[in-house]
């Protein structure tokens, strides 16, 4: 879908619906719900504050905008910043007993984790609940779009198949690897690893890591670096390597998965709902609409989390790739994996 | 004399206002068991390493500019100066990136002319980085110092037989010593505080662990890793303040005339400054507008941004007098001029942090434009009393006895010599924190009004979500309105040529 085609169809209401998905989509999944279309869902009316964890330029905000142009007596006001700083700034506002955000889009789980330990999220109703994908189905707060944790290689200096499906055993590859082990989608990672494998696993694994691996600010530098070939392939979301193959359809840079196992772990972007009432329920609902969600799919290459949209592009179908089954709000448990990535003096 | 000056009342509160967010994050520091790691360490001696060749390097460009755009009469002096003084309003962050994205193997100079260049990493990275961002500190500190000097001192020692650059190096430097390591200071305070230069370049330093734990949602961690940042900045702070001081009797500033073959040699000298700093950028970003496109831009950022600034610049300019007054009447007013620098020590996400506590005591204000003004002034305050303070405290305190003694009162004559006489510095105060204002991040997203962009907090959300081509506009505007904004200031300086000098024709 075009972003223009959102706007007019959130904004005139029109009869879109099922005729963008193929019907074999459509079909019920388990005891979840499909999700809905915006037609479905009642009228926004009143002002809300949403707290936005980073901008991803302009694309939620093509989302947000929609919502506003369809729902004309409705007024939200954003404010943008990093995930933790939002947290931060909410909590302390919580403390002063002043309350300026309704609703919090985190793009990590980890400051979902923060509001909900100060008990500041809102519990969300069974039927918006179970649209999502039934791993992604917490009580108190909505997870939005998908990231998957993802191998870019440089497709100049070797294939796919050199690379192991199994996160383990990739420092013992003898490939050269980019890691931004700073960054807190890895860290995310290795949370799930320690999960996953055990402390002493994963202490081994960042040791043997830490002697091949060549350190980088930020996955979108790890993505960078091997498109340029300075490193074989790397550590990143996949949405970096999509995004820059969208803007260089020529770069010589894939994507390879491992094996149900903490390289190919999902994590996602949640909203909380922080005031009581309606309003923010519903704007939650159509989050999680057909339409933003197979948007958020096309244009921003996220990965949808309802029943029924599919994937982005250039991703294979997370059934094949079969990502690992670990709760979102353990991920939150930063902590300890900070203090084993120290030890072993990674970080 | 028993008497404190009235100076130190206004400074001492002014002070305690730009401390409170230190207070903050001592009050945020839950359990100091783990006090110090001593991991730290390694990191603390690339950040000092980092720190003592950014300012080498600021002082070494930035010294011969200011004396350039002092004294020499180019064509388009002020534009030069403008645009030497922009890459102040450009964040740093944004230069690393597009410095690590343009050289090296496979970057855009590299796939674009075939020319092959070193990469820009590690301690040398850094260092370049971190010099063209920071030495319009120096330049514009040094500047407003060499401006305020009287040539006659120059003028003699040439006829006496000294050579121009012995004479500039001998007499007119050590006199702008203090301007020098104004701005010095400041560039010191910067490099310690930054984050992002050093990470892209992948050097390793204290921030780096700072800005780890903040964002692993650690912020007792942060903010007591922020306090012991604080004792390098003390020690800086501490070593800034033993430069002695020349008292300066007012005069007419020397004026050089280049010969016509020397303007071509100088603009060249300093054209691979503004190319790096401000070119290269933009140039990178333009090459990505033009693959990916733009879009969601509003010129209203550019707006925002530069009222913003110039409101956050007077009001600081206002605040930094008595603080810089009372700094050269005593030691307790020095020790209160110190304090509001600390802040400017603290890593900004941090310091966003600690401002929206402070903010938070004035529930009223909260998220209002006046409360932004406030915070940029609490983490900027330094910049200009820093400047006024190095013009102000050359003064010979005779011409104000002169005044008093023919009648003038205190108020008059702190109208009518001392402002006139210190308005250099305060220009140059203003134009360090309107250009550090413009590229502020940190307070801007957390206590801006909701729905408030401006020109940074809108790079920032491109550049976070990789659409990097949409930084070009914004990046050219913040620019071009920075210029703009400074040469609003600079105009102001005229004033101060017609109080000072008796014959108005020249």
């Amino acid at each position: 879908m075009q972003r223009r085609s959102l706007l007019k169809v959130l904004a005139a209401g029109g009869s879109l619906g099922s005729s963008l998905l193929p019907a074999s989509l459509l079909a019920q999944d388990g005891e979840g719900t499909q999700a809905l279309s915006v037609d479905e869902l009642p009228a926004l009316e009143g002002e809300l504050t949403l707290y936005l964890g980073r901008g991803e330029g302009g694309l939620y905000e093509n989302v947000l905008e929609a919502i506003q142009q369809r729902n004309p007596d409705f007024e939200l006001n954003i404010r943008r910043g990093p995930t933790a700083s939002l947290a931060n700034a909410i909590v302390a506002e919580a403390g002063a007993g002043l309350r300026r955000a309704d609703l919090f889009w985190a793009v990590d789980t980890g400051a979902i984790g923060l509001i909900s330990n100060e008990g500041l999220a809102r519990d969300l109703p069974d039927d918006l609940v179970n649209q999502l994908q039934d791993t992604f189905r917490y009580q108190n707060f909505a997870p939005v779009t998908g990231r998957i944790r993802t191998l870019p290689y440089n497709t100049e200096r070797l294939t796919a198949e050199r690379i192991p499906t199994d996160v383990m055993a990739i420092p013992d590859s003898g490939l050269s690897i980019g890691w931004a082990p700073a960054y807190a989608s890895f860290q995310s990672f290795v949370t799930a690893m320690r999960l996953l494998e055990g402390e002493q696993a994963t202490g081994e694994w960042l040791q043997k890591m830490g002697r091949v691996a060549k350190s980088y600010a930020g996955e979108l530098g790890v993505v960078m670096a091997v498109e340029r070939g300075e490193v074989d392939m790397g550590f990143a979301n996949h949405y970096y390597t999509l995004r820059l193959k969208s803007g260089k359809p020529d770069a010589t840079v894939d994507l390879a998965f491992t094996n149900n196992d903490a390289g190919c772990l999902v994590n996602a972007s949640a909203i909380v709902a922080l005031s009581e009432g309606e309003l923010p329920i519903n704007f939650i609902r159509y989050l999680l609409t057909r339409e933003v969600q197979s948007f958020l799919a096309t244009e921003a290459y996220e990965i949808p989390l309802v029943n029924g949209v599919a994937p982005p592009q250039g991703l294979p179908d997370l059934s094949t790739v079969s990502p690992p089954d670990v709760n979102l709000t353990r991920l939150a448990d930063l902590r300890p994996t900070l203090d084993l990535m120290r030890d072993v003096g990674v970080l | 004399m028993t008497r404190w000056p009235i100076s130190y009342p206004l400074a001492a509160v002014i002070a305690l206002i730009t401390a409170a967010p230190i207070a903050v994050l001592v009050g945020l520091v839950e359990n100091p068991s783990e006090f110090f790691d001593s991991r730290n360490l390694d990191l603390l001696v690339n950040t000092l390493l980092l720190m003592f060749l950014t300012v080498c390097g600021a002082i070494i460009i930035g010294v011969p500019l200011a004396i350039i755009t002092a004294y020499v009469r180019l064509p388009f002096a002020k534009l030069w100066l403008v645009l030497l003084a922009a890459p102040l309003a450009m964040p740093s962050y944004l230069g690393a990136f597009t410095f690590y994205a343009a050289f090296g193997p496979g970057g855009e100079i590299d796939n674009l002319l075939g020319i092959s260049t070193l990469s820009a990493s590690g301690l040398p990275g850094a260092t370049l980085v971190m010099i063209l961002y920071t030495y319009p500190f120096v330049l514009l500190t040094t500047r407003a110092s060499l401006l305020s000097q009287d040539a006659s001192l120059i003028n003699a020692a040439r006829t006496l037989g000294l050579s121009l650059p012995m004479s500039l190096f001998r007499i007119a430097l050590p006199r702008a010593l203090r301007g020098i390591t104004a701005g010095a200071l400041l560039s010191a305070l910067y490099t310690l505080s930054d984050f992002g230069t050093p990470a892209f370049m992948g050097l390793d330093t204290f921030t780096r662990v700072i800005y780890v734990e903040y964002n692993a949602f650690g912020l007792d961690q942060a903010a007591m890793l922020s306090l012991q940042l604080l004792v390098i900045v003390g020690l800086v702070l501490f070593l800034e303040s033993t430069i002695g001081v020349t008292l300066e009797r007012p005069g007419r500033s020397l004026t050089l005339w280049p010969q016509r073959w020397q303007i071509p040699v100088l603009l060249a000298a300093v054209a691979p400054v503004i190319l790096l700093a401000i070119f290269l950028p933009l140039g990178i970003f333009t090459l990505w507008l033009l693959r990916e496109g733009s879009g969601g831009f509003e010129l209203e950022y550019a707006w925002n941004s530069t009222y913003a600034s110039l409101l956050a610049a007077a009001v600081a300019v206002v605040l930094a007098l008595p603080v810089a007054y009372a700094s050269i009447a005593g030691r307790f007013g020095r020790l209160m001029d110190r304090i509001t620098y600390l802040g400017f020590g603290v890593p900004g996400i941090v310091m966003g942090t600690a401002l929206v506590y402070v903010g938070l005591q004035l529930p009223f204000m909260y998220q209002t434009l006046g409360l932004l003004i406030i915070a940029y002034v609490l983490r900027f305050l330094s910049l200009a009393v820093g400047s006024v303070r190095s013009t102000a405290e050359k003064l010979d305190a005779s011409l104000n006895k002169a005044a008093r003694v023919l009648g003038a009162s205190p108020a008059e004559v702190f109208w009518r010599v001392t402002v006139p006489l210190t308005l250099r510095g305060m220009i140059a105060g203003a134009a360090l924190v309107f250009l550090e204002v413009m590229r502020e991040l940190p307070a801007t997203l957390l206590l801006a009004p909701t729905g408030f962009e401006t020109l940074a907090t809108y790079l920032w959300r491109v550049y976070e979500a990789g659409y990097f081509g949409r930084a070009a506009i914004p990046g050219l505007l913040l620019v071009l309105m920075s210029a703009l904004g400074l040469a609003l200031m600079l105009f102001g300086e005229r004033r101060a040529e017609f109080n000072v000098m008796e014959d108005k024709k020249s």
